[in-house]
């Protein structure tokens, strides 16, 4: 039985939204990049720099008090400020922070957001090349890791897809799928890093990263931010856009590991999800669109069993149904995500959910009639979990 | 032009027991005396019952493939000459489960759930890696 925190349900909105330059941006730093999304987002909302009184965000992991910098350079003080550190789980994270922290009267409008210089710091040289690695020396294994030639999150994810194959007879066909409809996205999104269409021809003909993992498996390397501004629904009602609103959210981390009990195979996004759908008063199939933490190809189909959207088991023939394309019956990373738009630790998955409620759309980019959508988060060490639901004022 | 080296472990104090007896060929993981539990990675506190009586204790070397990955690309140049090569993670009979590699077997012939038990890799002077083999 999940406890519902029926009272935060509808008490908060997304009033600006805004996004970076995305993919190679040689040159400007994380930091900047971050900045540059927040503005568009305070821009977007019709807010002054002066109505923001809390900053809730993250960056690479080596940039320390990384709030504080954010802050710094946006020129304000803050009411309630941290730096979130959950991983790829932190940006959703932030939004639930900033509606707990409005609930009571700790902040009145808060900008959320997450920026990164990944495809830069992986581009640098060719030692960085090969390397192929975002975080700080200090955090990287000593032991039980390296002496294996056991590198890169591509691996660890990949175990999950090697088990759940076992399982469950999912083939690559499956994740094939994932790829292919998630990359047809990116061509309606003129800011996608990826320009080229993607038949599944290509996908089975791709070059081998780390098995069962291609790199069409993979998200991408990106210089990308984006942010968000969370004010109570009360103050969103005279604001320049259409409020998003807040309906629920949850977490779940699985800290015991990712390796332990069946983890890899059943994630986080099962508990975090039930505490977001008894929040917002929903399930799944309420839900129109997904905006699904794509790390890998195998992270989306297992995230969709975990959510409800299929049984255990069974994402492979669902997203071979054609379930995730614009046309199918839960149109998912409608951007593009992190495997073909860019990848910016989720945050951009909170923009793209955020800006399909708004209707705002051309068609071809906006998901018919949409009311309600669902956004994950997942990462840290690939086990914590956060879940937003979105809908319409 | 020296030979790039595959890295060494480089031990948490937690660890030391650990790889001092691999380097005499023996497995010996996390026990608590309280609770006859085990676990891994090496810690000075039972995750079982919370007790801080603790040792190592020597198992079976005996396990299976919990699941395992198999890389083509080289991300360290001290692996260039063993792509493609398994890294697995394997399950103890005791319940632990750890990364190894996986030898003595084609890498594409490796399955989840397939029985192996430890061997010793003597990679360095004084250093011991525990990797797994078929049984």
């Amino acid at each position: 039985m999940i406890e519902s925190s029926s009272d935060l349900r509808d008490t908060c909105a997304i009033v600006g939204i805004g996004n970076s330059r995305l993919g190679k941006v040689p040159g400007v730093s994380s930091l900047d990049l971050i900045v540059e999304a927040m503005r568009n987002a305070i821009d977007d909302s019709g807010l002054k720099l002066s109505d923001i009184d809390g900053i809730l965000c993250r960056g690479p992991d080596e940039i320390y008090s990384h709030h504080q910098e954010v802050g710094g350079r946006l020129g304000i003080n803050a009411k309630f400020s941290t730096t979130v550190t959950n991983g790829g789980a932190s940006q959703i994270l932030s939004v639930a922070l900033a509606v707990m922290a409005i609930k009571h009267g700790l902040a009145t409008t808060v900008i959320c957001g997450y920026g990164r210089d990944a495809w830069s710091r992986t581009h640098a040289n060719e030692e960085a090349r090969v390397r192929n690695e975002t975080r700080p020396p200090s955090q990287l294994p000593r032991e039980f890791g390296p002496e294996y030639g056991y590198y890169s999150a591509a691996a660890t994810h990949a175990f999950g897809a090697t088990r759940h194959m076992h399982l469950y007879g999912t083939t690559k066909e499956h994740f094939g799928h994932i790829a292919v409809a998630f990359r047809e996205h990116a061509l309606r999104n003129p800011q996608a890093q990826m320009k080229k269409p993607l038949t599944m021809e290509e996908y089975h003909a791709q070059r081998s990263i780390v098995r069962p993992f291609g790199l069409y498996d993979c998200s991408l390397r990106s210089d990308a931010a984006g942010a968000v501004i969370v004010t109570s629904k009360a103050r969103s009602k005279d604001l320049k856009q259409p409020p998003v609103i807040i309906k629920g959210f949850g977490t779940h981390n699985n800290t015991k590991g990712w390796f332990a009990d069946d983890n890899m195979v059943v994630t986080a996004a099962k508990q975090s999800g039930e505490r977001a759908y008894a929040m917002a008063g929903l399930g799944p199939k309420d839900v129109d669109t997904a905006q699904i933490y794509d790390c890998f190809t195998y992270m989306v189909l297992t995230q969709l069993e975990d959510y409800g959207f299929c049984k255990k088991g069974e994402g492979g023939d669902f997203v071979a149904s054609g379930a995730l394309r614009m046309s199918g019956v839960l149109p998912t990373n409608t951007s593009g995500g992190q495997l073909s738009e860019a990848h910016a630790e989720g945050v951009l998955q909170l923009v793209e959910g955020a800006r399909q409620m708004r209707h705002t759309y051309p068609a071809h980019r906006q998901v018919k009639d949409a009311e309600i959508a669902l956004i994950s988060g997942h990462g840290g060490n690939q086990v914590c979990h956060s879940t937003l639901i979105l809908g319409r004022a | 032009m020296s030979e790039v080296r595959k890295p060494l472990p480089r031990p948490a104090p937690e660890s030391v027991p650990y790889w001092e007896a691999a380097r005499h060929h023996r497995l010996e993981i996390p026990h608590c005396h309280a609770c006859d539990g085990y676990w891994f990675p090496p810690s000075r506190s039972c995750p079982h019952c919370m007790s801080a009586d603790v040792g190592f204790k020597q198992v079976s070397g005996r396990g299976k493939v919990f699941s395992f990955v198999m890389y083509d690309r080289v991300y360290h140049p001290a692996f260039a000459e063993e792509v493609p090569y398994v890294v697995a993670l394997v399950e103890l009979e005791e319940g632990p489960r750890l990364i190894s590699n996986i030898v003595g077997i084609r890498p594409d012939d490796v399955r989840c759930d397939m029985p192996v038990s430890v061997v010793f890799d003597d990679v360095a002077e004084g250093v011991s890696v525990p990797k797994f083999k078929p049984v």
